[in-house]
């Protein structure tokens, strides 16, 4: 007899309770108010949740056409400027809104960007991508279209793959910032000039003695700090051998980083 | 005697109260530090779990079981369900934005505090019953005079083993208030 009252006061409450989190859900059980253009859904739960399913893209496209996203807001009126979520959002391989979407404040207006995923994008798409992305304003981004996965791939924008070591080899007495080398931001071009030890009259006289006229491109031979290294590979291409690989080099790559030889090539 | 009271214990209560919500804090913040949030939202259900199974001792009690030693299912009870409110406290965490979780997680707490200090209490006043006890028959006090004179000590702590009869009762809101958050969850969750 006592459990049963005790069975029947739980349920009830759990009745009432549940009878609550359906009729008053904005109270109960929400996460946050919704987002500032969301605001008007903040007493109707259900105007975007189908009950024990989720949020379906379909109530989202109700109101935000895919085809319009960028170019028109759910009123109708036209968006100006750069339109750069028009391509993404009409090439997505499947249209599931809250991959990226969270409209909750309490729980993030937007989901981190570290969980967005390009194998959302379809695979044309893709490689595209300054349909999406703007080119850091940079002198070495700003010469530069497209083919960005040279160097960088779709898991993150940093590291880049670009390898400075195919150029110069940081080391212990080069461990110096970007700027110290590329000035003004310039990647397409470096010096060496400026530091400690790298005057250009230390360094013409250093050349000079070993009867070298073309100095100017320095990681030609100087792949590092190491000067033996530097030393073998002036000798090879005094050779010839390192004429071979120039060649192909600049096949290769044409007319850039390497433009600027010895005399005695 | 009052600083052995106080060590025995108000300081064990008050640690090991503080040490669930200093313990949670302490957790949440791990977390926000190594970008791992998402356990937070996980971490929930094995907390629930953990309580659930603590009702092991609960079921030996009431002889719905009879496997293990009621003393040690008792130790069980006491530190699952500090684990299980530690992991349910991070699973709040601050985000609470709406009644039926706070309610949920204040019904919790208070039956953790119920359990300490029905836990403490009630062994702090059995003790000191049988103290005064011991300390009347060594006067050479006959047996009805020492029982007159334990007779509201005696009542008081017969009084403080009703205390299980405000744990369960607050078990229970917990229960119903976790079950109906839970189903909350199950009807908003994005199942795909």
């Amino acid at each position: 007899m006592k459990y049963k009252k005790l069975l029947l006061i739980v349920t009830l409450n759990l009745v009432v309770l549940v009878t609550l989190v359906i009729t008053m859900p904005h109270l109960m059980i929400t996460p946050g108010k919704p987002i500032q253009a969301h605001r008007e859904f903040a007493d109707d739960c259900f105007a975007c949740h189908t009950p024990f399913i989720g949020s379906q893209p379909e109530k989202c496209m109700a109101c935000h056409k895919v085809s319009e996203i960028g170019i028109k807001t759910t009123k109708g009126l036209s968006i100006g400027g750069e339109k750069k979520s028009v391509a993404f959002h009409q090439n997505l391989v499947e249209e599931e809104c809250v991959a990226c979407h969270s409209d909750h404040n309490g729980v993030m207006a937007f989901r981190p960007i570290s969980s967005f995923s390009h194998e959302l994008v379809e695979v044309n798409v893709r490689e595209q991508c300054n349909g999406c992305h703007s080119n850091p304003d940079d002198n070495l981004h700003r010469k530069i279209e497209g083919n960005c996965s040279q160097c960088h791939n779709i898991d993150a924008w940093q590291p880049a793959t670009f390898d400075h070591d195919d150029y110069f080899r940081f080391d212990h007495h080069h461990d110096a910032e970007c700027k110290a080398c590329h000035i003004d931001n310039d990647y397409t071009n470096y010096t060496c000039y400026g530091c400690h030890e790298h005057s250009r009259s230390n360094i013409r006289e250093e050349h000079f003695e070993e009867g070298i006229g073309d100095y100017e491109n320095c990681v030609e031979c100087h792949r590092s700090g190491d000067e033996d290294e530097a030393e073998r590979l002036w000798r090879s291409r005094s050779n010839g051998l390192y004429r071979s690989r120039e060649e192909n080099d600049h096949r290769e790559y044409g007319e850039g980083y390497r433009r600027r030889w010895h005399d005695d090539d | 005697m009052k600083h052995s009271i106080f060590r025995k214990q108000v300081l064990p209560f008050i640690g090991l109260f503080g040490g669930l919500i200093f313990g949670a804090l302490i957790f949440d913040w791990v977390l926000h530090q190594l970008d791992l949030v998402w356990i937070g939202r996980w971490i929930g259900i094995p907390g629930t779990l953990l309580i659930l199974s603590s009702f092991l001792y609960s079921l030996r009690k009431r002889k719905k079981i009879s496997i293990g030693k009621p003393k040690q299912l008792l130790v069980l009870h006491e530190t699952l369900t500090w684990i299980g409110s530690l992991m349910i406290l991070v699973h709040a965490g601050v985000h609470i934005y709406a009644i039926l979780p706070w309610l949920a997680l204040f019904a919790m707490l208070v039956n953790v505090i119920s359990g300490m200090t029905g836990k403490y209490l009630l062994d702090s006043s059995r003790r000191s019953l049988a103290e005064k006890r011991d300390y009347y028959r060594t006067q050479g006090k006959s047996e009805e005079v020492v029982e007159q004179q334990l007779f509201w000590d005696a009542t008081t702590v017969d009084a403080m083993k009703q205390w299980r009869l405000v744990h369960l009762p607050i078990t229970l809101a917990f229960a119903v208030l976790g079950l109906s958050h839970i189903f909350s969850i199950l009807l908003f969750w994005q199942w795909q």
